[in-house]
């Protein structure tokens, strides 16, 4: 049984359907890369995994299936114990999606609490422990820092840290390298696949540089207009696919001892 | 490649010192030198912080070096005072990174893109439409254009306007900071292809700030990598993935992913963060990440040496006249 089945959703904000006839399924330890243009509604879809639709988006056909129960009829509490905890999600600036008044250990510990029930302290540690597991120097010094105190690569890799304490079974990454230098961009890339190797987690990255998705990806779907355009192995849609349009997006990818415009 | 008759610009030790607090310093440009040629682009790479925007925002004066000369048109215009200055920035023009914030949004497009030659008298109020239009034609777009607002368009568009109002007054040198970071795969080929097309009919110099390599050498004439301040690598653009030597360059040559890379390449990503440009280290500034590192690297911080043709490179592990 695969861990994720998205079987031919619809999303719409009110009456405009953003999202039309949607499917993509997803095994244990699979890294799934969605790809397209921006408005693509690449990021609609696994917002919708994790009922997360802002401004009240829905899905308003079609089922999300994980581990062979609907997403879609969850109540909050329910809700509550999976996100977190089974699903997570890294979003393409987690120091932004922090209270920025709040330091970083605060905030750790309350997601902790949420999911378990040790001490205060316990959590602290808990939390530093994934820090440093995460390569972050000084994990003590982080916990006790605001977000605004960190560069940009060092918030990702908290919000990478966190959303991995659980060790969930599905991480949804929506553009999380996009705000990043290049290197960063490597050392974060090499971060979420070492956590598929230790911890056997599927990943769904949502990003618009090709050349992420297709090093990362066992699978690839490219979405144009709120429709999946093509999908399929990686091998199939950089060297087999007959659509045009993957075609086209592949060639404008800038690489290394290819096209030269001068 | 390139020839001295054709030099345009040329930085000669430029530095930049902001004062910090504690009565430290922090050095955002050291001695940079750097020549930029009629027609050619210079593309300069490097991780945020490193400086490469301050060095560019010296050429559209929007500050100054500390230290150094900037040689533009026989005049040294890091001096330039009043009109003079006034009359010098029409040679040279910028594109910022992200077009929906560079333009009054308020404005339509007509506007925009003839308010600098409406600024140096270039052309009469009566002769905008005509010119607006001549000038989006120019970039690839509807002339129905001028009357719309920045909003009414998407990011690639609109950093066609960005183009088209940095060209307007047929500047010699073009800055474009990050031009087309913002945009998507797709969109940033088309405008990279607009900007050679526009390079080789009007002869302009580029100078272009980026952060993917990748990118970058598709359409430089001549690439600088900058860590902390410093240039520590001048290459020829073409071929560069050959002849680029600096452990620093080669990091950043690693970390570019692309469709066709061997995906079963383990990325080695080089460790850490660059230290803060507050407490640069005495040697060499890349000691600490530096795979090769020996114990001259902390002691001496090394100069930019001629490796090849039109390739400098400041490392210790190349002496002059040897090759990797």
């Amino acid at each position: 049984m695969a861990l994720l089945e998205i079987n031919n959703i619809d999303i719409s904000y009110g009456k405009t359907v953003t999202v039309k006839d949607c499917s993509i399924s997803l095994d244990k330890g699979e890294i799934c890369s969605i790809v397209g243009e921006s408005g693509s509604g690449k990021t609609t879809v696994i917002r919708a995994v994790l009922g997360l639709l802002a401004g009240g988006g829905k899905v308003t056909a079609g089922d999300i299936i994980y581990e062979g129960r609907s997403l879609l009829t969850l109540n909050d509490r329910e809700w509550r114990a999976l996100r977190g905890h089974d699903i997570s999600m890294i979003f393409q600036d987690s120091g932004a999606m922090m209270n920025q008044t709040r330091l970083i250990g605060k905030t750790y510990v309350e997601y902790i609490l949420t999911h378990e029930n040790i001490s205060k302290k316990e959590a602290w540690e808990k939390g530093a422990e994934m820090l440093g597991r995460m390569r972050l120097p000084d994990p003590d010094r982080i916990m006790r820092s605001y977000p605004f105190q960190l560069s940009g690569g060092q918030r990702q890799r908290v919000g990478i840290a966190m959303g991995m304490t659980y060790q969930p079974r599905l991480l949804l990454a929506d553009e999380p390298t996009s705000a990043l230098d290049v290197t960063t961009q490597a050392q974060i890339v090499r971060q979420m696949m070492e956590l598929r190797d230790e911890y056997g987690t599927a990943i769904i990255i949502v990003t618009h540089d090709l050349g992420v998705a297709s090093y990362m990806a066992d699978k690839i779907v490219v979405m144009k207009n709120g429709v999946i355009e093509d999908q399929g192995t990686r091998e199939h849609i950089l060297h087999e696919t007959e659509n045009a349009y993957t075609k086209k997006l592949m060639e404008a990818v800038p690489s290394l001892g290819g096209k030269r415009y001068v | 490649m390139f020839d001295e008759k054709d030099l345009v610009l040329e930085a000669k030790h430029v530095t930049r010192r902001f004062p910090a607090a504690g009565g430290r310093e922090l050095v955002a440009c050291n001695d940079v030198n750097l020549k930029m040629y009629r027609g050619k682009t210079l593309g300069l790479v490097g991780e945020s912080g490193c400086g490469k925007s301050t060095f560019m925002r010296f050429l559209v004066w929007l500050d100054k070096p500390s230290e150094g000369e900037i040689w533009f048109r026989g005049k040294d215009i890091t001096k330039l005072k009043g009109r003079e200055l006034w009359e010098n920035r029409q040679h040279i023009q910028m594109v910022f990174q992200d077009p929906s914030t560079s333009f009054n949004p308020k404005m339509k497009i007509r506007d925009i893109v003839c308010e600098p030659l409406l600024n140096f008298k270039r052309i009469k109020h009566s002769e905008k439409d005509a010119r607006a239009r001549a000038l989006l034609e120019m970039v690839e777009l509807p002339g129905e254009f001028a009357d719309r607002y920045p909003h009414n368009m998407s990011g690639g568009q609109r950093q066609r306007v960005a183009i088209a109002r940095a060209l307007a007054l047929e500047p010699e040198i073009v800055v474009m900071d990050e031009a087309t970071s913002a945009l998507d795969v797709s969109v940033q080929e088309t405008v990279i292809e607009l900007i050679t097309k526009l390079q080789r009919e009007k002869n302009i110099t580029i100078g272009f700030i980026c952060h993917n390599l990748g990118l970058i050498q598709s359409f430089s004439h001549q690439i600088a990598v900058m860590y902390l301040g410093n240039i520590v690598e001048v290459m020829p653009g073409e071929g560069m993935a050959d002849v680029c030597c600096h452990p620093y360059s080669k990091a950043l040559l690693d970390a570019v992913f692309d469709t066709k890379m061997d995906f079963s390449k383990k990325i080695e990503p080089i460790k850490g963060e660059p230290p803060s440009p507050l407490d640069v280290p005495a040697g060499c500034p890349f000691a600490d990440r530096c795979p090769h590192c020996m114990d001259i690297c902390r002691r001496e911080r090394p100069v930019l040496q001629p490796l090849g043709p039109e390739h400098e490179v400041a490392c210790h592990l190349f002496k002059k006249g040897e090759t990797a």
